[in-house]
Order: structure tokens, then sequence, then C-alpha cells
């Protein structure tokens, strides 16, 4: 009976400690899964769609040689998941004032046309070119194409770790649907759910490898003012660079119409 | 007066390079771009008409000022080494069918655009792009094309600007356009003995007669200049998964046609002269059609539709009366002229068989309504086109490969190409031309012109 006291006395400090200690030590963060990241990361996507960026596109070849383009895109989202992008070339003269627009009625729902002023005429993409090369560079138009509808993809996160110094979610995002790639790995910052670096493959090797470098905050928004992508096939790589960058701008409509297309935004 | 007309108009085009740089300076937002392009011809044929290597210049501006934009383009091209008997540069006029291709500018557009009320206006020198199939549009009458060097140039480049106001208008998902040409501007075809020129049924006569040494075909006189002469047209266009159209147009058939007069041959101290007895003819048409574009997964469809009323096509060649012998004198030739309504309609896909390569597969039929058995077309003449075209190590090479067919007549084109782009302002092309087909046929008029062409290019 004593020893019994004496045990339940021992017990009852044991479980006061415990209490005390789970009192004074901080609870375990919540582990966020693989979607709920994703989901950070779309909603600064979104809220950074009203915006004017002009950019600086390098190609270069595996021997060295190096062509450049310079674009403006314009974005205004809308209503819902409804945004338009407008994106123009001002060079070189081959691509000058040609551009090609998009009107997303949600976030996997986009018509594109493609402007071409040599021929004066607008043509239609199928949403099945998105995954193509963007005007002979290593991005493709999905790229430049807003937010991608995160249903369309499954998101498992890998592991945590910290690449430049920055902490990062290594996640494994699979299309559910056949797209070019057939996965793709990425380093998401832990702290401003932007991406640090993506790697796609196609089946098991590894074909594209994007980093994202010189994160700013403009605006309440990080923004990566540097992305490299790397051919690990071919060799090829290109780089863009953010000249300027305004967001929460409000362009009128008329912006994102074909007729804007045609005259390149003016 | 040639040699006038050829200094008044290097002197237009040395005042607007002039007065670019300008503007410029004054305009909130301006643009300044150029081209120059050095090509040559190789022609399998010895027995065709050789061209001399040449050079081409562009210049664009682009300038805006508030709520106004100025667009123009001026061209100019330049024979190596030259034909010596010309002198001067020819400005490209507004009011002739036969115009000198060695040795010109031109004026390809200039535009004034302001927006009024809502209202996109336009005003000055144009080129429009109305419906949707490539090289052969259906609907896109308002521009005449240049013949010049036919069939070697893209579609756009054989466009003439025309002087025209137009008003745009945008409304959501709907767009509607507005244009009209207040005069007619004729197409142009090249001076006989050229290159690209196509000289009917006279060839075959003075062909092995030697005496003759002039074969000089006749300008027309244009149609007054009155408001009556005009051409009028609207598009109105709506968005959606099937984008539609509906044009009408009324107002100049672009495309050429002759009529006859008489054949006549006079003697020079050179040799005989002969006026081959047809000028070029004009005729007014009404057309009504329809376009619209989709995408049905990974394909871009297209296709447009056009009822022509009143289109004039001439009687087959032999039946001109040109004589069987020639002889000095006037020889009154047939009538040549028949009207009738046409059907015209196509269809086009774009596919991406793989990336960076885009294949186009276009087919389309002009259906002559009233169809007499004089005319050398058939009834239904089927114009068939395929293009491949692929770019390599990301888009630094880009080949191109087109066959066209006219099956009706047996007549084909081939035409490969690629490109080399050596930097953002430096490319190089190479293309060859295979045209085969009866002498009446689209091709075929031209099968002595197989060739193989180089392009060095510089743009800035």
């Amino acid at each position: 009976m004593n020893s019994l006291f004496v045990t339940d006395w021992k017990l009852m400090l044991l479980a006061g400690c415990i209490l005390a200690l789970t009192l004074f030590i901080p609870a375990p963060v919540q582990a966020m899964s693989g979607r709920q990241v994703y989901e950070k990361v779309h909603e600064l996507r979104t809220r950074g769609l009203d915006r004017q960026t002009e950019f600086t596109m390098t190609l270069f070849d595996k021997g060295g040689g190096t062509r450049s383009r310079t674009a403006v895109e314009y974005g205004k989202k809308a209503e819902g998941e409804t945004y338009k992008v407008l994106v123009v070339f001002k060079t070189p003269p081959d691509l000058c004032d040609v551009g090609f627009l998009i009107h997303a009625r949600t976030f996997s729902d986009r018509d594109l046309w493609a402007y071409f002023p040599e021929f004066k005429r607008i043509r239609r993409i199928p949403t099945t070119s998105q995954d193509d090369s963007f005007f002979g560079s290593d991005f493709s138009y999905d790229d430049f194409g807003g937010p991608p509808n995160l249903d369309d993809y499954t998101f498992t996160i890998l592991r945590e770790e910290v690449l430049d110094s920055r902490p990062c979610y290594v996640i494994e995002v699979t299309p559910k649907v056949p797209r070019k790639w057939s996965r793709n790995q990425a380093w998401v910052d832990k702290e401003l759910f932007v991406h640090r670096k993506i790697v796609s493959y196609q089946g098991k090797e590894p074909y594209r490898d994007g980093t994202f470098t010189d994160v700013r905050i403009v605006d309440d928004l990080p923004t990566p003012f540097r992305m490299e992508m790397k051919n690990l096939k071919t060799g090829h790589r290109t780089e863009v660079a953010i000249e300027e960058i305004h967001y929460h701008t409000s362009f009128p409509d008329d912006l994102f119409t074909q007729r804007s297309l045609e005259r390149a935004g003016k | 007066m040639a040699v006038l007309r050829g200094y008044l108009g290097l002197a237009i085009s040395g005042f607007i390079i002039w007065v670019t740089p300008c503007i410029a300076r004054a305009a909130d937002d301006v643009s300044l771009a150029g081209r120059v392009k050095l090509s040559g011809d190789y022609a399998f044929d010895r027995q065709s008409v050789k061209e001399d290597p040449s050079l081409t210049a562009r210049l664009v501006f682009d300038g805006r000022q508030d709520a106004w934009l100025l667009h123009s383009q001026v061209e100019g091209s330049w024979e190596i080494p030259g034909d010596d008997d010309r002198q001067g540069i020819a400005f490209k006029r507004f009011n002739a069918v036969y115009q000198d291709e060695s040795r010109f500018l031109e004026l390809k557009e200039l535009v004034v655009e302001r927006q009024l009320g809502g209202i996109d206006w336009r005003f000055g020198v144009q080129r429009f792009a109305w419906g949707r199939l490539d090289e052969y549009p259906i609907n896109d009458l308002f521009n005449p094309w240049d013949y010049g060097k036919f069939l070697v140039k893209p579609m756009e480049e054989r466009k003439i600007g025309v002087p025209a106001l137009s008003a745009a208008l945008g409304r959501q998902d709907w767009t509607s356009q507005l244009v009209w040409v207040p005069w007619y501007i004729p197409y142009r075809l090249p001076e006989p003995g050229s290159r690209w020129s196509v000289t009917p049924a006279i060839t075959t006569i003075t062909a092995g007669h030697n005496s003759i040494v002039e074969n000089t075909p006749q300008e027309e006189d244009l149609p007054a200049r009155t408001l009556d002469n005009g051409s009028i047209g609207f598009r109105v266009q709506r968005l959606g998964e099937i984008e539609a159209a509906v044009n009408f147009f009324h107002g100049f058939d672009p495309r050429p046609v002759f009529r006859t007069t008489s054949l006549t041959v006079t003697e020079s101290a050179a040799g005989w002269v002969a006026s081959p007895g047809y000028v070029p003819s004009f005729h007014k048409i009404t057309a009504i059609g329809l376009d619209a574009a989709t995408v049905a997964g990974p394909f871009s469809l297209r296709g447009e539709a056009a009822y022509t009323g009143n289109r004039v096509f001439n009687v087959r060649q032999e039946l001109w009366r040109y004589p069987e012998t020639q002889s000095q004198g006037v020889t009154p030739l047939n009538p040549i002229e028949i009207d009738s309504d046409t059907l015209d309609y196509g269809i086009a896909a774009d596919y991406r068989p793989f990336e960076d390569g885009l294949l186009t597969v276009q087919a389309q039929q002009t259906m002559i309504l009233d169809r007499p058995d004089t005319l050398y077309e058939r009834r239904v003449e089927t114009l068939i086109w395929a293009s491949l075209k692929v770019g390599w190590l990301n888009q630094k090479v880009e080949t191109s490969l087109s066959l066209a067919s006219n099956p009706e007549h047996g007549a084909d084109m081939v035409k490969a190409g690629a490109m080399y782009i050596f930097s953002d302002s430096w490319k190089a092309e190479i293309t060859a031309i295979f045209l085969s087909g009866p002498p009446q046929s689209l091709f075929g008029r031209y099968a002595a012109n197989d060739q193989i062409g180089l392009e060095v290019v510089y743009q800035w």
C-alpha cells in the first residue's frame, strides 16, 4: 500500500514534470503537405498576376554563341481564376513586335494566340503546345503562362534541404495527365514560398535544370530577378533577367485584345 | 519623264527618311528598324531570263505621341550591277500596272492611327489581312498583289499598300472593322522580258520571229478617281471556342485579268515592234465571306469561304485569235473576258508533330458557277498546299519545305529552304524552287523559272 502510494507519488511528479515541460517547450509546427506548400506558391503567383515585367532573355549555345531577346509582359487578374497575359518582344529585329496573348478562363483552361507581324496574322495555338520551347529558349510557353491548375498535379515532399543558405522543401511535382515532363523536382523556399530550383525529368533522366536567384521583395511579393534554364541533353541554356517589374498594376481590358496583340500593345 | 519620277520618288523617300528621326525626337515612344538584304539567284534553265543580284533595303518606323501612332515602311531595291540602259530609281507608282523591278523605291505603309470614342481610326497607306488561309486567301481582297518575283516572295510582301481609311471597334468578344479605299490601286505586273513576267499568247507568236524587237503591253487607263470607284468592306469577328467572322467586300477585284484590243505590228529602224493587243482590265466584284478558327486537340484549324459576284476570267489563250503568221498591220483579237459568280472555300490545319516543328496543310477550291467551255480553268479548281517548318539547335537553324499542287492541271510547286542565324543581326538563307505544269496553269506558266537563291540579311 505504502509502496503503491510512493509509486503513485513518483508517477504524479513525473506527470507534473512532463506537463510543465509541455507548457514551456514550443509545440512542433504542423508539417505542411506538398499540396499546401504549392497552395502558398500558387497564392503568391496569383497575387502577382497584375504586373508589368520587362525582361532580357539570353540564349547560350553549347559553343558559346549568344542571342538575346528583350520583351515586355503585361498581366491582369480578373474575377475567380480568370486572368490575361500579353507578351511582346522588342528585340531582336526578327522578333520585334511578335507577341502572344493568353486568355485564361480558369487555371486549366486557356486560349493562346500568337501574332507574327511579318505575316500580319494571328494564330491560335493549341494548349498541347504549352510545353514547347518559348521562342527558341529553354523555357516553355507554360513557364510564361501564369499559375498552373494545382488539381492537375500531385505533390509529395521528398525532404527538406538547404540550398544556397536557404532552407527549402524539396517537392516532387507529378502531372496527372501526360506532359512533356514526366515529373519535376522543385526546391521551394520555406520562408518565401518561391521556387529556388526545378529539375524536370523525362522518364528517369533529368532533362532540364532551372535555378531562380536574386530573389527580391517587390511590393510584398518575393520575385526571382534572375532565372536560368539549362537543357541537360543539349548543353544549351537560357538566362532570363528581369530589368524592371511593377506589381498591382491596373491595365485596361483593351490591352489584352487581338487588336492590341496586332499593335504590340501600343 | 520616268527619270524625273524616279528622282521625285527618291526625294519623297529621302524626305521620309530625313523626317523620321525628327519625329522620333519629338515622340514619346519610337522605334526604328531596318533590314538590308543581298540576294542572288542561279537559274537552272539556261534559256530562262536571268536576274542580276540585288540589294534590298527596308526601313520601318513606329512612333507614338499621346494617343497618336505613326507607322511607316519604305523599301528600295537595286540590281547589281544593274541594267545600264536604265537611269535613276523608279518610285513604285499607285497608278500603273507594269513596273520596273530592277531599281525601285516603294512606300509599303504609311499609317497614322488615333483612338477616338473607343474606335481605332487608321488613315494612310495600309495592308490588311482578312481571312484565315495562307498563301492564297479568299477574303483578303483590299490589297492587290505585286507579281514581281511572284511565288518567291512571301504573301505579305506581295501585297501592295493601298491608301485607306479604316475604323476598328472592339467590345468584349466582338471586333468589327470598316475599311474604305477611296480610289482604285491596280495590281502590279513585272515588265515584259523580266524573269517573273507572264506574257500571254503573243509569246508563242513572237518566239521564233527574230525581227520582232519589242513586245510592249500597254497600260490601261485606270478607273476615274471618283467615290463610285472606291472599295469598301467590313468585317465582324467574335471570339470564343470557335472564332468566327463575317466579311463583306465591294470593290475592284485584286486578281489580274486582261481585255483584248488589237495586235499591232509596226516597223521601226531596228525591226518590227509589236503591241500585243491586250491591256490590264479592272472589274468590280462583291464578295460575302465567312472565316473561322478553332483548336481541336493538337490541331489549330482554320477555314474560310466566300461567294463572289461578277468575277472575270480570261478564255484559253488559243481562243484569243492571234494569227498563225505574223505580218505588219493591225489584227483585231477576240473578246476574251467571261464573267461568272464563284464560290471559294478552303480549310487548313496546323499541327506540331514535334517540338519546333510546324506542319501546315491547306486545301481550297474555287467553283466557277457559270463556267463556259472556253475557260482554261475547270468548273472546280483545287489548290493543295503543305508546309513543314522545323527549327533546329534552339531555332538557330530553320528549314522549310513547301509543296503545292493544282491537280486539275497537273501543276506543282516545290520550295525548300534552310536559314542559318549567325547572330541577332545576321542571317543567311538558301532557297530552291521548282515549278512544273502546262503553260497556262498557275505554276506551269513559270516552269522555266526553277532556281536556287541565296540571301544574306543584316537587320537592326
